[in-house]
């Protein structure tokens, strides 16, 4: 057994990748902290998954961590040096929290699980990237793997060779603090949202803006790949995230793009500032797409294979994805379901297993869509009386509680689901999921926004079978994969009215889920089919700024706290008491 | 807040933080209190900790809500420092990096301290409350918040008294006086690392300027990977 680990930096999580080189359990931190973006060591997370595994620690031959801990400290306090006295909150900052940082792995490990550390091993930051891609790839040979995130442990963007899953090189590199993924956090942070959190919603208000307005221009010259010299030019002066602990742009952008927005004004398309945001988030999204375009470009003229596996933080933009892949040379674009650092768990755990094994693996099994375990009758004799005394069950034959749940989805009722295990990466893909009928604009409405309590410029995504996905979106073949763990928009077919659908963005585009046969959404589907229901609008469960609901008390606490009357779960349909009362 | 006041920035800094504080105290109790539900072994603690919990994240949301009207209120450049950020609850202390209370803590000194900090937070309402005019919104929603707090504490009581009746109300007195001390120590201890914190700040820049020139010495260039395979770098390396 291979445990993976990562920390400390952002989300944290621990994987399990077994002899056979199986994904057999895996857990981001926040789902048990219930801290959304929870980046502390994932000590529950490995606790639970020894636990389920019924493991000594004896069978556990590796613990990898994501990255190299003394690199990724000393990188940005070398890059801080050149910018001294202006850095010194920065360089202060890092050496007073030299044991928060992830060097502290090793003693954390050896303070909670003890003998564990003995048998704690480190990869590059990339190559998790790299490896948690790889599964996901039907041809794992002679294809290119490309990393963009906000910094890893000594760079910001790589293109690497993958030979075979033992031979994978580097072959270049983007230096710190020159980084595509933390200047778009800058934007986020300009926007007034959270960093590393709210990036989603820039990509969402970007739809919104003119990416040929001055703004945006403004924006999208920020960062460019230099056609020439191979590189990412950045001008440092407008940003400063690598010289201090706090801020992440400075005065020089202030003085480009106008005042900043207040974090606490609402957001919305009446508001009068609305506008100028949106075209900053358009600028920043155009400067994305054209440098990843470029990026891909370089990466094909370096390796010229057609197989791309794409990663990093930067990869979880789906929004950029479509354009990537009307490359003319992309035949095939790969985004693992969880790209970012909570994913890189589990490219750490098969490193594991690679290094572990004699070299003759060819071929590493494409890990489930929802790989986190979890079982809700340990939890049943916990919530007896909650569900007792505020909670009514309706059915408790699942059979049944899906003819009612799609028979309450065609009045227009919003449904949340738990069912089995988790979601491997950020997106519901129906077992955390709260759903309901894709046309009807309403219920797509009270989900958005009365129980999510969302921005409303930000759009719900619409879950369907391959056929019906067809019939009214533009699918690339390239991107097959990330649809079924909606990973990548598309565009919506001319002529075939999806582009008034409530779950369609305002430029015409959806990230669409492509359910997979025999799925918990596809029993739910067969059933909807008497009702005439093609497309469900799917949400993740958890309210606006709580991690996606991991257990039975969660959703219980869910729906306790907003009004969510149903929720379908292994053991039946439930209704809530707390409904009307809210 | 208070109209007769006319507030300069750094009062306006003031009354921020004391929201995004006690929004922060309120978040973090929510979590202990899941937490505690969920690790119940009866059906019956775990609905009491589940109901507290849902009033703590309904107090949390109160806070959030009067944090969001008064950094409107107060401009941008103010109120970006002020936003609201789960990840934040760790670092400045409302959780520990151990682990919930729950999980740390025997039972019984759980729901003692429940009780007591309980009574410490309707205390600290008290103060949170005169920031605001008479007869608003606010005032009526703290209130609020200060009965279902004083209610928490009554429940904690009854719930110790009844589980571990061999312990007297005296004993109760003495978990309360511990944890008033704590909590004034707490305060005195973050009042005099700011203060301290002023003092050493030219300190730790001097030791950062020298620590970054012998880090400025180290030559990371010599770890580049370009060209090698990285599944043959050095599993042990940590840089």
């Amino acid at each position: 057994m291979y445990l993976g680990l990562s920390g400390y930096n952002h989300e944290s999580a621990a994987a399990l990748v077994n002899n056979d080189a199986k994904l057999i359990d895996y857990c981001r931190e926040e789902s048990l902290s219930r801290i959304k973006g929870d980046k502390s060591f994932p000590k529950r997370s490995i606790r639970k998954i020894i636990e389920n595994n019924k493991l000594n620690i004896s069978e556990i031959k590796a613990v990898v961590f994501y990255e190299r801990p003394l690199s990724s400290f000393l990188h940005p306090i070398k890059t801080a040096t050149l910018y001294f006295p202006k850095s010194a909150p920065l360089i202060s900052h890092q050496l007073r929290n030299f044991k928060k940082s992830s060097i502290g792995c090793f003693l954390d490990l050896a303070s909670i699980f003890p003998g564990l550390e003995k048998k704690l091993i480190y990869l590059d930051h990339h190559l998790s990237h790299t490896l948690n891609a790889l599964p996901y790839s039907n041809n794992q040979k002679n294809i290119c793997s490309v990393v963009v995130d906000g910094f890893g442990d000594r760079s910001t963007s790589s293109i690497s060779q993958v030979n075979n899953p033992y031979d994978i090189r580097e072959i270049w590199t983007c230096k710190y603090p020159v980084s595509l993924g933390l200047l778009y956090s800058a934007i986020t942070d300009f926007l007034g949202f959270q960093v590393n959190e709210g990036e989603y919603k820039v990509m969402g208000l970007a739809a919104f803006g003119n990416k040929k307005s001055q703004l945006a221009k403004k924006v999208s010259s920020l960062l460019n790949f230099d056609i020439v010299t191979k590189r990412f030019e950045q001008d440092m002066s407008f940003f400063s995230y690598h010289i201090s602990p706090n801020d992440s742009f400075s005065e020089k952008l202030i003085t480009l793009l106008g005042k900043p927005r207040n974090p606490f004004e609402s957001l919305s398309t009446e508001n009068k500032d609305f506008q100028k945001y949106a075209d900053i988030a358009a600028g920043a999204q155009s400067l994305v797409i054209n440098n990843l375009r470029m990026l891909f470009e370089y990466a094909y003229s370096l390796t010229n294979t057609t197989t791309f596996l794409f990663s990093g933080g930067v990869a979880m933009n789906s929004a950029s994805l479509d354009s990537i892949a009307s490359l003319p040379f992309v035949e095939k674009l790969i985004v693992p379901p969880s790209p970012g650092d909570a994913g890189s768990a589990i490219g750490a755990a098969y490193y594991g297993f690679l290094k572990n094994s004699v070299k003759t693996v060819k071929f590493l099994p494409k890990p489930d869509l929802f790989p986190s375990q979890y079982n809700y009758e340990n939890q049943l004799k916990t919530a007896k009386k909650i569900l007792d005394k505020d909670f009514k069950i309706l059915t408790n034959n699942i059979n049944e509680a899906l003819k009612i749940a799609a028979n309450l989805i065609s009045k227009g009722e919003v449904i949340g689901t738990l069912i089995g295990n988790i979601e491997i990466g950020p997106r519901a893909l129906g077992h955390r999921s709260l759903i309901c009928d894709g046309k009807n604009a309403k219920a797509v409405n009270y989900l958005n926004s009365v129980i999510k309590n969302r921005s409303p410029f930000r759009p719900t995504a619409p879950c369907m079978n391959l056929e019906t996905a067809k019939k009214y979106y533009d699918l690339r073949g390239e991107l097959m994969e990330s649809y079924k763990s909606m990973g990548a928009t598309c565009s919506c077919k001319v002529g075939s009215g999806s582009s008034n659908f409530p779950t369609s963005h305002i430029d015409e585009t959806a990230r669409l889920q492509i359910i997979e046969d025999n799925s918990f959404l596809d029993k739910l589907f067969r059933e909807l089919k008497e009702f005439d229901i093609e497309i469900l609008a799917n949400s993740s469960l958890n309210a606006s700024g709580d991690p996606t609901c991991y257990d039975l008390i969660d959703v219980l606490m869910l729906s306790a706290r907003h009004p969510l009357r149903y929720i379908i779960t292994d053991f039946g349909l439930l209704e809530s008491k707390f409904f009307g009362h809210i | 807040m208070n109209k007769t006041l006319k507030l300069n920035k750094e009062e306006e800094n003031r009354y921020l933080n004391i929201l995004n504080e006690t929004l922060s105290a309120e978040y973090g109790s929510a979590l202990e209190m899941l937490a505690a539900c969920k690790l119940s072994e009866k059906d019956t603690f775990a609905y009491g900790y589940f109901q507290h919990s849902k009033d703590e994240y309904n107090h949390s949301k109160t806070f959030y809500s009067i944090l969001g009207k008064y950094g409107r209120k107060f401009g941008e450049e103010i109120s970006r420092k002020y936003r609201f950020n789960t990840n934040s609850l760790i670092a400045k202390g409302y959780l520990s990096r151990e682990g919930y209370l729950i999980e740390t803590m025997k039972l019984k000194d759980f729901i003692a301290y429940v009780y007591t900090n309980e009574l410490l937070a309707r205390d600290s309402f008290e103060g949170i409350l005169k920031l605001f005019k008479k007869n608003s919104n606010e005032r009526d929603q703290i209130s609020q918040i200060m009965s279902d707090e004083l209610r928490h504490h009554g429940l904690a009581e009854q719930h110790f008294l009844k589980y571990y009746p061999k312990l007297q109300p005296w004993q109760l007195m003495i978990y309360r006086f511990r944890e008033s001390v704590k909590n004034k120590g707490r305060k005195f201890y973050d009042k005099n690392l700011k203060f301290l914190d002023k003092i050493l700040t030219p300190l730790y820049y001097s030791l950062a300027f020298i620590a970054g020139k012998i880090i400025y010495l180290i030559d990371l260039d010599q770890f580049q990977r370009e060209g090698k395979n990285l599944m043959d770098i050095k599993s042990k390396s940590i840089i």
